[in-house]
């Protein structure tokens, strides 16, 4: 196991070497300077990586400082206090929200280098030419603005990005199959009265209502125009079916920060729930089994995104971008990708991981040999295979990508209700 | 008089500055931006009636409210109870200041472990396969585990009862600390048992402090929003939950019309309170 | 000394177990701290092991334990003496009814019934848009103080209740300065309550979260950084921590009883009495 970290860091430093010649070829009183430079990112801990901050100052000079918060604080912080932060990393549906108090700059794409190679997700909508885009706040719907300083989204590539893609995932349910005992095939399941008293799935908003539309739909119950953009009258009926499970007690408790969903899988008070990627590994590192469901109606999918404050300018501001290129040039997709997460240049990532380890991840194939993770624990043995497969057939099955409604208020009153039923 | 009012105002000044800085000016500042329209805010100027009308429209708010008074009272009684019962123990039955002192530090030491690490312990305390149901399981009290335990009313307030009792005992034990205590040995010379001392000398010359206690606690529970979402596995809602849903989305004038619903209920409360025991006059 | 009546072990009793229910999630975090190297933060245990006492010295994945837990400290004692100082001096101001003390009064306990999160919005708001930015010294501090205070001034409320003036009016009748009543005769009858103030107020600001999440500058603080942390994989670590802290708060009591009982017999022998009164 030590050999094979071994083996990766070279790996590493060589291609973190090759890319330092080719991207910095500034002059050396720049690269003096930039070394004063403090960018401070405020982000959730999902993506706020010692190791990444480490990385940056050994490869780029200056100094990241991030700070880890709940993503209601990043949130309310984006929101508020442009001051506070110069590198936002939040997600793609609240930029939808956070984007129009104007606290951020739009980024010119034509300083991006690897822009190009930016997954189509994140610029057409687009996995594959001819791929549907799924419903719900798609990223590149509030991918793009008019231009500098403009407030309106466009639909189309204007040069002018609101967030760089960071890490996003197609999620789904996690279950126990120890403690089910046959297969799972659809959302509808999380309704089954068979595991009354052992389901969970988000307190969040936003995102809950999506999980609620998809099991909904699975069970044929309704029939949605949008998931992502539901009308009060689907709200209406879809919050009624959940409050119906609820008060008859399906569900043993709903979870908001990731720790909780693994802890309760972990301690068996839920056998299935809506659940993130990392999390079930971390239920799996504990010995304890734990699938990551492939359903046939598809994913629920979301994905992050870094911004720049509206204050950043000059020095700062080229800091910021040399991060933002080097963020996308492979060795953070890498590091994410062996969390199970993707990255947004996927093809820059693979320079950065052992041939093993991106058949596992990406191409969903079997592992040849141990699959480790970045904190160096062994999370695979040879031969399993990463649930739901390959990146095409994770991200192309996606359904619904995470939201904010039109009828957004009248949303948040209806979960409400349901809570407090 | 004049004097006195100078020498008090100096008195309370750094009070009153803190208070103006970091409590009022804030305020002031987020009420302003909720009307505002200007282009740097979208939170836009629907800070108008229409989230009252909703507030004391809905059957909803109505139970929430409902809910977290319930929750207060129930609450309230209980800390009460314990809470009384420790500060007399400690005032009048611990006999020297040290270990009266020894004793408090050892309630406070649970408190020095953040409370997320202490949410967290709860699932293996109270789980399905927590300490408690196993102790119960091996005990053969119960044949399979207790859900209630967890994610339910009763571990809200279990919760509730253990971060909040010391807020009661404390006030009490220090109103206690100040009875005159040849009160007491008068009350006895003249023939009072314990149990007559208790009510008729100790407990109305505590008042105050239950008082200054209730006030702790009920302005507590009222605010929560935290406990309950965790105890409860956020199957029950309290006021404190729907402002911070309604802050998750940005839904500000939402989040602050709901605010101002509860600090007024609660300021109503109190100063009802302090009617029947006016915990300043009797200074 | 006098024999205990019945009624102590009884009370006694109740305050044993009483104990017990605060420690319970204490004795959890203990037991589950020495969880084995592949082992949750939940039952069951895999094995036992200090491998999460040894992690909590290393870096971890997300967030800086140590960083934060000194700016903890820091800003807990901060928090501590101020909350005493403004608390007594506001507790003195309100023994007198003064113009404004009603309004000042229903300011206080509006600020323990505030949505925390509306104050620590608002200091970050005012903060931010003036240009003075935030940081853990300054914005979480006064956030803080916004709710360290109330519990501070009505725990005076309860220490200045029937106050005897008498000791007062003797002293100044003897010549004695507003100062000298305060230092030599005030202050020596507060002072045991004053320990109460001050351990709220240090465990109130320790571990606080709501007011201090969007003040706390780029750096934040324990909770804060624990909060942060339990967005992603969390491991027994946390309970490392939680029964180190709980360790040495028992060897810190432990070293207060030893530190007063010299100090009682040092002053028996000196012939002094203070101290001394059975209670």
């Amino acid at each position: 196991m030590s050999k094979m970290r071994y083996s990766r860091r070279s790996v590493l430093k060589g291609g973190a070497a090759a890319f330092a010649a080719s991207a910095l070829p500034a002059p050396m009183i720049w690269a003096q300077e930039i070394k004063d430079v403090v960018l401070r990112q405020a982000g959730t801990g999902v993506s706020a990586f010692n190791e990444v901050a480490a990385k940056v100052k050994e490869d780029l000079g200056f100094t990241l400082e991030m700070t880890a918060l709940d993503s209601d604080a990043v949130t309310q912080r984006a929101a508020t206090q442009p001051d506070s932060y110069d590198i936002a990393d939040i997600e793609y549906w609240i930029c939808k929200k956070v984007w129009p108090t104007g606290n951020l700059q739009a980024m010119d794409v034509s300083k991006i280098k690897n822009y190009d190679k930016i997954v189509g997700i994140f610029r057409n909508g687009k996995l594959a030419p001819d791929s549907v885009i799924a419903q719900g706040t798609a990223p590149h719907t509030v991918g793009f603005v008019e231009g500098p300083g403009s407030k309106t989204f466009v639909q189309e590539e204007s040069g002018w990005m609101t967030l760089i893609p960071t890490i996003y995932n197609a999620d789904t349910l996690g279950i126990r199959p120890d403690l089910i005992g046959r297969p799972i095939e659809s959302w509808a399941e999380l309704l089954n009265p068979e595991f009354k008293g052992k389901a969970s799935i988000l307190d969040i908003s936003s995102i809950g209502i999506m999980d609620m539309a998809m099991v909904c739909e699975a069970m044929g119950a309704i029939k949605y125009a949008d998931k992502g953009n539901m009308t009060t009258d689907e709200i209406d009926k879809t919050i009624a079916i959940f409050t119906e499970a609820k008060k008859a007690g399906q569900f043993r408790a709903f979870w908001k920060s990731f720790d909780e969903s693994v802890n309760l899988m972990a301690s068996g008070e839920v056998v299935i729930q809506s659940m993130w990627s990392p999390a079930i590994t971390a239920v799996r590192a504990q010995g304890i089994p734990c699938v990551y469901q492939p359903l046939k109606e598809g994913y629920r999918s979301w994905g992050g995104g870094i911004g720049l404050s509206a204050g950043l300018t000059g020095l700062p501001l080229d800091a910021a971008y040399e991060y933002i290129n080097w963020y996308l040039s492979g060795w953070v997709g890498g590091f994410l990708m062996r969390q199970g997460y993707y990255s947004a240049v996927p093809e820059t990532s693979k320079e950065f991981m052992s041939a093993d380890e991106w058949g596992f991840w990406f191409e969903g194939k079997p592992a040849t040999g141990d699959i480790v993770s970045p904190q160096g624990t062994v999370i695979e043995k040879a031969g399993a295979v990463r649930d739901g497969g390959s990146f095409e057939d994770r991200m192309g099955k996606v359904a619904c990508w995470n939201s904010v409604m039109d009828e957004n208020q009248y949303m948040v009153r209806k979960w409400n209700e349901f809570i407090a039923a | 008089m004049r004097r006195a009012n100078i020498n008090s105002w100096l008195l309370a000044a750094p009070l009153t500055a803190v208070l103006a800085v970091f409590l009022v000016l804030p305020i002031l500042l987020i009420v302003a931006v909720s009307f505002w329209t200007a282009d740097e805010f979208t939170f836009g100027p629907d800070f108008q009636f229409g989230n009252y009308d909703y507030l004391f429209g809905s059957a909803v708010a109505w139970k929430v409210f409902g809910l977290t008074m319930l929750m207060a009272a129930i609450v309230w009684a209980l800390t009460l109870v314990i809470g009384f019962t420790v500060a007399y123990f400690l005032a009048f039955h611990i006999r020297t200041l040290k270990w009266q002192m020894v004793l408090f530090l050892l309630t406070t030491i649970p408190f020095w472990t953040s409370n997320i690490i202490r949410m967290i312990s709860w699932i293996p305390l109270l789980g399905k396969n927590g300490l408690v149901n196993q102790a119960l399981l091996g005990a053969g009290l119960i044949d399979e585990p207790l859900q209630w335990l967890l994610y339910s009313g009763f571990s809200v307030c279990l919760a509730f009862v253990h971060l909040y009792t010391l807020f009661m005992v404390v006030p009490i034990f220090n109103t206690m600390m100040r009875i005159d205590r040849a009160l007491i040995e008068a009350a006895r010379d003249a023939g009072a048992s314990g149990f007559q001392i208790l009510t008729n000398v100790i407990l109305p010359l505590t008042k105050p402090g239950i008082m200054i206690g209730s006030i702790f606690v009920i302005a507590l529970v009222m605010s929560d929003f935290v406990t309950t979402r965790f105890m409860s596995g956020s199957q029950l809602a309290n006021v404190g939950r729907l402002i911070a849903n309604d802050i998750g989305l940005l839904q500000y004038p939402s989040a602050s019309a709901t605010a101002v619903v509860l600090l007024v209920t609660v300021l109503l409360i109190i100063g009802a309170m302090l009617r029947v025991v006016d915990i300043r006059k009797e200074l | 000394m006098e024999k205990r009546p019945a009624s102590f072990y009884v009370l006694g009793a109740f305050f044993a177990a009483f104990m017990l229910f605060l420690y319970g999630p204490t004795i959890t975090i203990a037991i589950l701290s020495f969880q084995g190297p592949d082992g949750g933060l939940t039952f069951p245990l895999r094995g036992v092991s200090l491998n999460w006492f040894r992690e909590l010295f290393m870096d971890q994945a997300v967030g800086d334990i140590w960083g934060s837990f000194r700016r903890s400290l820091v800003l807990g004692l901060m928090v501590m003496v101020t909350t005493v100082v403004v608390s007594v001096m506001a507790g003195l101001a309100f023994r007198r009814h003064f113009a404004g003390s009603t309004v000042l009064f229903y300011l206080v306990v509006g600020s323990l019934v505030i949505p925390s999160i509306l104050v620590s919005m608002g200091v970050g708001l005012l903060f931010d848009r003036t240009g003075l930015g935030s940081h853990w010294a300054t914005t979480a501090f006064g956030a803080q103080l916004t709710w360290t205070l109330p519990f501070g001034i009505l725990i005076m409320f309860a220490v200045f209740n029937r106050f005897n003036p008498a000791y007062e009016e003797a002293a100044r009748d003897q010549g004695a300065s507003t100062w000298q009543v305060f230092a030599h005769v005030v202050l020596p009858l507060i002072a045991p309550a004053l320990v109460g103030v001050a351990l709220f107020g240090f465990t109130l600001s320790y571990d606080e979260i709501a007011r201090t999440i969007l003040v706390s500058g780029s750096r934040n603080t324990l909770p804060l950084e624990i909060w942060g942390m339990t967005t992603n994989v969390t491991s027994p670590v946390l309970y490392a921590l939680g029964t180190l802290t709980t360790l040495f708060s028992l060897t810190l009591v432990a070293a207060v009883i030893v530190a007063v009982t010299v100090m009682q017999r040092a002053r028996a022998r000196n012939g002094s009495d203070a101290g001394k009164g059975d209670l």
